[in-house]
């Protein structure tokens, strides 16, 4: 009888806890929703709100004063326009710094991929006297703030100029040398990592076949490597299509890019906020599509780049 | 190799890295060095052009940034702090939240992949293209930030923020936005990386939610920790796109190095000045990694 009460009561007992555990469960659950959908206003907000302003009028947007709740700053546009995106190019000449950060993005791209796939391969594939110093000298260049060749960089340039008459200033082939400089060492390293994951007996293999070692590396290696060339190449193309500091300085009307062209739409006298909301769009748009095509080769070289480096 | 004279390889790999060496020699080492010897001169707009005339004033321009009684020196060491002050904030925060989110990413929940590839977008976007919404979103009068302190009260009438005392907070703020995903990224790289039997084994001895985190997952994120905060301290002295869009090129009281120099350089016209602020914030930027590098290697010894 006793033993019968105590089995019973037992059961209950898991009953109930099997009942907090299940509560406890779906509360997780919840919390862990909650948290997802909180993330992603945090981070969806501020380009909703770039959305919405590019379809405001400017009227709309200069009017606008958080003091006044009939006047305050909404989220869906009083008048839908899309003057914003048709007039892209009116007061400020957006479509020419965007075809010059076509231009000079996929110049970047171009020399980097060959600059940096022969220097990765060396460094893979040989051992010569120097290596390491050479490692360790691409890599030191990660260290130094912009900031500190700016000036030299510049004073350079004005210099070639003077005692050569190479104009190198507002130039795409001097900003394409200089974006591409930036770019190497980190694809260097990349693609150093990732040749190292290519076996040898590839190219040696193809070297008994009767390639000479750079035939190799075209007919055998490159294909081979293809994601890591990929990753390199939209790696440079970015970061040519977003640098500002140098641009700010070395670029004028020829060359200007999206990326300091567009801090024209706001001047001393006017702020053209809608207008450089709709610009803010078009100059993001080739970059996500990048992103989001090449994503997982992209994620893979950063996290590989930034765990083993 | 082994059918190749060495000496045969030795020369084809330097052939290789030939044009790679020159594009640093001409880009990175040696306008570096170069600096180095600008920062003696006193060069400026006028000895430009015939820089081998500008007068070569020794370790002068380091003395005006360092006796305390000029003001470029004044405004230099301030940059300075506002640097540390900017990384003090914007790099344990933005671990924190890259921490927090990755544990969260790290469960399995309708739509994860989707947002996984969401959280990254403040990475990607153009600086320029955040911090000018961002320039927008703290707009005094039409701004959403000072809209929703409004709403909820918590303040009575509009703030400004991107001038004066408030710059470098909007600064701070922006930045954590757009720097967390990339801590949130590696660290969630680092989690996957963490073997499941550990925390089946520690379930079994009874470990807590709690304990598991600590006694599992924090040291086996260590490593990817390390690398974390050796590139943001990096950057942290790179900073210069957030302070120069969001503020919109006046930077007032919220100077970091790299926008004070700029303005030094490029609006003074003191490139001598210049450089030798440069010189100094690289040998600030050395000291501050081979620190981080001893500890990084003392910590492996012990471990």
């Amino acid at each position: 009888m006793k033993a019968e009460m105590q089995q019973s009561s037992r059961f209950t007992l898991n009953e109930i806890s099997r009942k907090k555990l299940f509560t406890k469960e779906v509360v997780l659950r919840i919390l862990l929703y909650l948290g997802v959908f909180l993330v992603l206003v945090i981070v969806l907000a501020p380009y909703l709100w770039m959305v919405s302003g590019s379809f405001k009028t400017s009227l709309e947007i200069q009017a606008a004063d958080v003091t006044r709740p009939d006047l305050e700053p909404r989220w869906i546009p009083r008048t839908f326009t899309l003057e914003n995106y048709a007039k892209i190019n009116k007061t400020v000449p957006m479509l020419d710094y965007f075809r010059n950060s076509i231009i000079i993005s996929l110049g970047t791209m171009f020399f980097s991929i060959i600059i940096s796939i022969t220097a990765a391969y060396a460094l893979s594939r040989y051992n010569f006297k120097g290596k390491t110093a050479v490692t360790l000298g691409v890599a030191s260049t990660q260290l130094f703030p912009g900031i500190a060749f700016l000036i030299p960089y510049f004073i350079l340039f004005t210099l070639i100029n003077r005692y050569f008459g190479i104009q190198l200033r507002n130039t795409y082939p001097g900003m394409i040398l200089t974006y591409t400089t930036f770019a190497i060492p980190f694809s260097i390293l990349m693609l150093r990592n990732f040749l190292d994951t290519v076996p040898r007996e590839i190219d040696e293999q193809a070297q008994i076949d009767g390639c000479s070692p750079l035939g190799a590396l075209f007919r055998v290696i490159i294909p081979l490597s293809a994601p890591g060339i990929v990753a390199v190449g939209i790696y440079s193309f970015i970061m040519a299509w977003n640098e500002v500091l140098f641009a700010s300085i070395l670029t004028g009307r020829a060359t200007k890019t999206v990326a300091v062209g567009i801090l024209e739409y706001i001047t001393q006298q006017q702020s053209r906020w809608s207008q450089m909301m709709a610009a803010c769009i078009i100059i993001s748009i080739p970059v996500l599509l990048l992103f989001t095509f090449m994503q997982r080769y992209i994620v893979e070289g950063i996290v590989s780049g930034a765990t083993k480096g | 190799m082994g059918m190749l004279s060495k000496a045969k390889g030795t020369r084809r790999a330097y052939w290789f890295i030939l044009p790679a060496a020159l594009c640093m020699l001409f880009v990175h080492f040696i306008p570096i060095i170069w600096g180095a010897y600008i920062s003696l001169l006193d060069l400026d707009v006028y000895t430009l052009t015939q820089w081998t005339s500008a007068p070569f004033v020794k370790l002068g321009n380091y003395i005006k940034l360092f006796s305390g009684k000029f003001a470029v020196g004044q405004r230099f060491l301030r940059s300075v702090y506002n640097v540390f002050v900017y990384g003090l904030v914007t790099i344990p925060t933005g671990y924190i939240i890259g921490l927090l989110v990755a544990l969260l990413l790290n469960r399995n929940f309708v739509g994860r992949t989707f947002v996984r590839g969401i959280i990254l977008l403040p990475y990607i976007t153009p600086d320029s293209v955040a911090y000018n919404v961002w320039r927008f979103i703290f707009q005094a009068r039409i701004g959403l930030v000072n809209k929703y302190l409004l709403k909820f009260g918590l303040i009575q009438e509009p703030l400004v923020w991107l001038v004066g005392k408030r710059a470098l907070t909007a600064v701070i703020i922006a930045s954590i936005w757009k720097g967390w995903p990339f801590a949130c990224l590696i660290l969630l790289a680092g989690l996957q990386g963490i073997p499941a039997e550990l925390y089946e084994a520690a379930k079994i001895d009874g470990a807590s939610v709690w304990q598991q985190f600590k006694m599992i997952t924090l040291p086996m994120l260590a490593p990817v920790t390390k690398t974390l905060l050796l590139l943001n301290v990096i950057w942290n002295f790179h900073a210069y796109n957030q302070f120069y869009i969001l503020l919109g090129g006046s930077v007032g009281e919220a100077h970091v190095p790299s926008t004070f120099i700029m303005q030094e350089a490029f609006t003074n016209l003191h490139y001598g000045m210049g450089s030798a602020m440069s010189v100094v914030l690289m040998i600030l930027i050395v000291i501050l990694i081979a620190i981080l590098l001893r500890s990084k290697r003392r910590a492996s010894y012990e471990s």
